[in-house]
C-alpha cells in the first residue's frame, strides 16, 4: 500500500541541542500508527517539525502522500494534506469554532467540505460548541473532541496526534481511541504519539514504534507494548541506560 | 462663520431660559480664562495638541448632510425618533414615541424650559477644561431625551452628528435622561469628511433614574482630518444600570473623556469600547468610574488596535469611595499593535478608600499571538488569513458586549474592511 506519511532521517535541533538524530517512519494509507516513548524522546518535537512550528532547525525528508512538506509554511503543509491535532490546543478568543470551520472551508475549495461539516457535528455532538470560541473554557475531553471534529472536517491525508490521551479520565481516553478507530480509512494515515500506553487497551494499532532519545529504536506489531510492560524502554537503548521507566499498562485484546 | 468671542457667545444665548444664560456667561469666563491645554498637564499627557480651538469658527448655517450609510440604515430599520445635528445645528428630528419628550434642546426648552434644567450642563463642569467652557459658552443646541418615569421603550432612538464645513468648530450637546424604572436606547453616529478640516466638541450628559436602564451606543466615525474632543458624563441611580458602547474609528484626534457616577446604592454601569486607529490617527480614551454607592458594580472593558503610525492611549481610573462598601469593579484595556510605527498606552489605576470590595483590572499591550497564528495556519489558513480572523476575534470579544448587537455588527464589518485594507495595501 502507498505510503500516506514517510519521514526519511529527520534530524532537529533547537538552538544548540540536538534532539532528533535521524527519524524513519513510515504510515501507509489505511493504518493507524503509534509512537511510543519516555518524555524527553522526542515524540513532540517530532510533531513540531513535521507541521512547521519555526522554532527548530531541521533537515531530512518528510512526505505527505508524495509531497514534500519540510520547508512549506505551515498553512501549505496543512493543506497538502496534513493534520496534527494538538496536545494543548491554544484557546483564540473571539473566534468561534464556526468562524475557524467557515475559514478552513474557504482554503480548501472543496465541494464535500459542507456535507463533512454536518455529518461531523452531529456524529461528534459538536453543535453547542460551534458558536463558542475555539477551546475557550473547554475541558480536557471536549478540546479532545473540538480536535477531533476539526480533523474530521479538515480530511486530510495524514493525521497526527499529539499526546491524544493525555489529561483525560479513563472514560475520555476509551472515547477518543473509538474515535480514532472510527477514523481509520483507506485514504488516511494515523500517528497517534503518547507517552501512556493505555489508549492501547481501546484500540488496535497497526504498528508501534518507539522512539529513545531522538531516534526510533524499535518498530514493531502491537505486542511490543506488552514487551515494553515487561522490560522498559530501558533494554531497547544501547549504551543510554538513563531514560525513565514507561508508564505502560497492559492492553487486553 | 462666528469666532469664538464675547458676541458669538451672547448671540447664541438669546434664546436661553435664565438658568442657562447665566451657566453660558460662567461658562464665557472660564474660556476667556483657561488657556489651550499642555502635554504637561497629567491628563492630557500622550498628546499632541497641535491646534488652538480659536482658529476655528461657528458655522451659521449648517452644510449639506451626508445620507446615513447602508449599514447603520439596515441596522437600525425601526426607531423611536431620529434627529440630525449638523455643524451644531439641528436640521430635522422625528419622534414617533408619544411617551417620551424627545427632540431638539431648542425646541424642548421652548415648549418647557424648565424640563432640561436639572440636567443641563450640569454634568460636566465647564471649569473642567478649556473645550469643555467653550461647549457651554458657544453650545446649546443639540438632542434631548427625557423619559418619564416608568416609560418602557423598546426601540432606539438615533442621533446623526454630522461636520461638514472646514475650518468648522461645533459643539453638538446630547441630553439623555431615563426616570425612575424607565428605559431606553440611543444610537449616536459621529460622520464627516475624510478631506475635512474641523474641530468638534460633543457632550452627553446622561442621567439615569432609580431602577433605569439607559442603553447607548456610540459610533465615532469622524473623517481623517476632524479632531474631537468629547466629553461623557454618566450618573446612575438607585439600582439603575448604565451600559454604554464605544467604537472609535475615525478622526484625526479622538479624544474621550468619560466619568461614570454610580450615585445610587445598587447601582451599576458597563462600559466597552472598540477602537482601531491607523496611519496618523491618535485616540485618546480617559475614563473614571466612580463608585459612590454601597453595593455598585462597573465593569469596563476597552479593546483597541493600531497601525501604521497611530496611537492610542487609555488612562482608566476606578475610584471607591469610603461609604461604598461592597463594590466590584473591574477594567480590562488591551492593545494589538499591528505594526513597528503604532504604539498604544495603557494606564489603569485604581483609588480605593472602602475596604470591602472586590476590584481589579487587567492590561496588556502587544502583538497578535504567535500561538494562535500557528494553531489557525495549522488548519490550512494562510497567514493574512489567520492574522485576521484573529483580529477579528480580538474585537469581537469587546463588540459582543455593546447594547444594540445589530450596530455592533456593522462596527464589526467596518473594522475588518479596515484591516483588510491595509493588508492589501502592504501596511500589516
Amino acid at each position: 500500500m502507498s505510503l500516506a506519511l514517510q519521514v526519511s532521517d529527520v534530524k532537529a535541533r533547537f538552538g544548540d541541542l540536538e534532539i532528533l538524530k535521524g527519524v524513519d517512519i513510515d504510515v501507509p494509507f489505511g493504518e493507524v500508527h503509534v509512537l511510543m516513548g519516555p518524555n524527553g524522546s522526542g515524540k513532540s518535537t517530532l510533531c513540531h517539525v513535521l507541521m512547521g512550528k519555526t522554532d527548530y532547525e531541521a533537515t531530512g525528508s518528510a512526505l505527505v502522500d508524495g509531497t514534500e512538506v519540510l520547508g512549506l509554511p505551515v498553512d501549505e503543509r496543512a493543506r497538502a494534506g496534513l493534520f496534527e491535532a494538538f496536545q494543548y490546543p491554544v484557546e483564540v478568543p473571539g473566534v468561534s469554532l464556526d468562524d475557524l470551520i467557515s475559514e478552513m472551508g474557504e482554503v480548501r475549495e472543496d465541494p464535500g467540505f459542507a456535507d463533512r461539516v454536518e455529518a461531523a457535528a452531529e456524529a461528534l455532538d459538536m453543535e453547542r460548541f460551534r458558536q463558542r470560541a475555539v477551546n475557550n473554557d473547554l475541558s480536557g475531553g471536549e478540546k479532545k473532541r473540538s480536535e477531533m471534529f476539526q480533523l474530521a472536517v479538515a480530511k486530510p491525508k495524514v493525521a497526527i496526534l499529539d499526546e491524544v490521551d493525555s489529561g483525560l479520565d479513563i472514560d475520555a481516553v476509551r472515547e477518543v481511541a473509538h474515535l480514532v478507530e472510527e477514523l481509520r480509512s483507506d485514504d488516511l494515515g494515523v500517528l497517534i504519539i503518547t507517552h501512556y500506553s493505555r489508549i492501547l487497551r481501546y484500540m488496535k494499532p497497526d504498528k508501534i514504534h518507539v522512539m529513545v532519545a531522538g531516534k526510533v529504536v524499535r518498530t514493531g506489531g502491537p505486542e511490543i507494548a506488552a514487551e515494553l510492560e515487561a522490560s522498559g524502554y530501558v533494554d531497547l537503548v544501547d549504551g543510554e541506560a538513563t531514560v525513565s521507566a514507561p508508564d505502560v499498562t497492559p492492553f487486553d485484546v | 462663520m462666528k469666532t469664538l468671542d464675547s458676541q458669538a457667545s451672547a448671540a447664541l444665548g438669546t434664546a436661553d431660559p435664565g438658568w442657562l444664560s447665566e451657566r453660558r456667561k460662567q461658562a464665557l469666563d472660564y474660556f476667556e480664562k483657561l488657556p489651550m491645554p499642555s502635554p504637561v498637564e497629567e491628563v492630557w499627557r500622550y498628546v499632541d495638541l497641535d491646534f488652538d480651538i480659536a482658529s476655528y469658527s461657528i458655522v451659521e448655517n449648517p452644510g449639506e448632510a451626508h445620507e446615513l450609510g447602508v449599514g447603520i440604515a439596515a441596522a437600525l430599520p425601526d426607531t423611536s425618533g431620529s434627529l440630525l445635528i449638523v455643524d451644531g445645528h439641528v436640521v430635522s428630528s422625528e419622534n414617533t414615541e408619544g411617551r417620551v419628550s424627545f427632540g431638539s434642546i431648542r425646541s424642548i426648552l421652548a415648549a418647557d424650559p424648565d424640563l432640561l434644567e436639572p440636567f443641563l450642563g450640569v454634568a460636566v463642569p465647564s471649569d473642567l477644561d478649556k473645550f469643555a467652557a467653550a461647549h457651554a459658552a458657544f453650545g446649546g443646541e443639540g438632542a434631548a431625551l427625557v423619559v418619564p418615569r416608568g416609560v418602557v421603550v423598546e426601540k432606539p432612538f438615533f442621533v446623526d452628528v454630522q461636520a461638514t464645513e472646514n475650518g468648522s468648530v461645533s459643539f453638538p450637546h446630547v441630553s439623555l435622561s431615563v426616570g425612575e424604572s424607565a428605559q431606553a436606547s440611543v444610537v449616536l453616529r459621529y460622520r464627516s469628511d475624510d478631506g475635512l478640516d474641523s474641530l468638534v466638541v460633543p457632550q452627553l450628559e446622561l442621567n439615569v433614574g432609580a431602577n433605569a436602564q439607559l442603553k447607548v451606543t456610540v459610533v465615532q466615525h469622524w473623517g481623517r482630518g476632524t479632531r474631537s474632543i468629547s466629553h461623557v458624563r454618566g450618573i446612575v441611580g438607585r439600582d439603575a444600570n448604565l451600559h454604554l458602547g464605544e467604537a472609535g474609528l475615525g478622526g484625526l484626534l479622538s479624544r474621550l473623556n468619560l466619568t461614570v457616577d454610580l450615585e445610587g446604592n445598587g447601582s451599576s454601569a458597563n462600559v466597552v469600547s472598540a477602537y482601531f486607529g491607523d496611519e496618523n490617527q491618535t485616540l485618546d480614551y480617559r475614563y473614571t468610574m466612580h463608585h459612590q454607592g454601597v453595593n455598585t458594580n462597573s465593569d469596563m472593558f476597552l479593546k483597541g488596535a493600531v497601525q501604521d503610525e497611530a496611537l492610542s492611549v487609555f488612562t482608566g481610573m476606578i475610584r471607591i469611595d469610603e461609604g461604598a462598601q461592597k463594590t466590584d469593579a473591574y477594567q480590562t484595556n488591551r492593545n494589538l499593535i499591528l505594526s513597528d510605527g503604532a504604539s498604544a498606552q495603557s494606564v489603569p489605576n485604581l483609588e480605593i478608600l472602602a475596604d470591602d470590595v472586590r476590584c481589579g483590572h487587567g492590561s496588556t499591550v502587544g502583538p497578535l499571538d504567535d500561538d494562535q497564528r500557528y494553531y489557525l495556519m495549522s488548519r490550512g489558513l494562510d497567514e493574512l488569513r489567520a492574522n485576521r480572523l484573529l483580529v477579528h476575534g480580538f474585537f469581537n470579544e469587546a463588540l459582543a458586549r455593546f447594547p444594540e448587537p445589530a450596530i455592533a455588527g456593522v462596527v464589526t464589518s467596518w473594522i475588518d474592511a479596515k484591516y483588510r485594507e491595509a493588508q492589501e495595501a502592504g501596511r500589516v
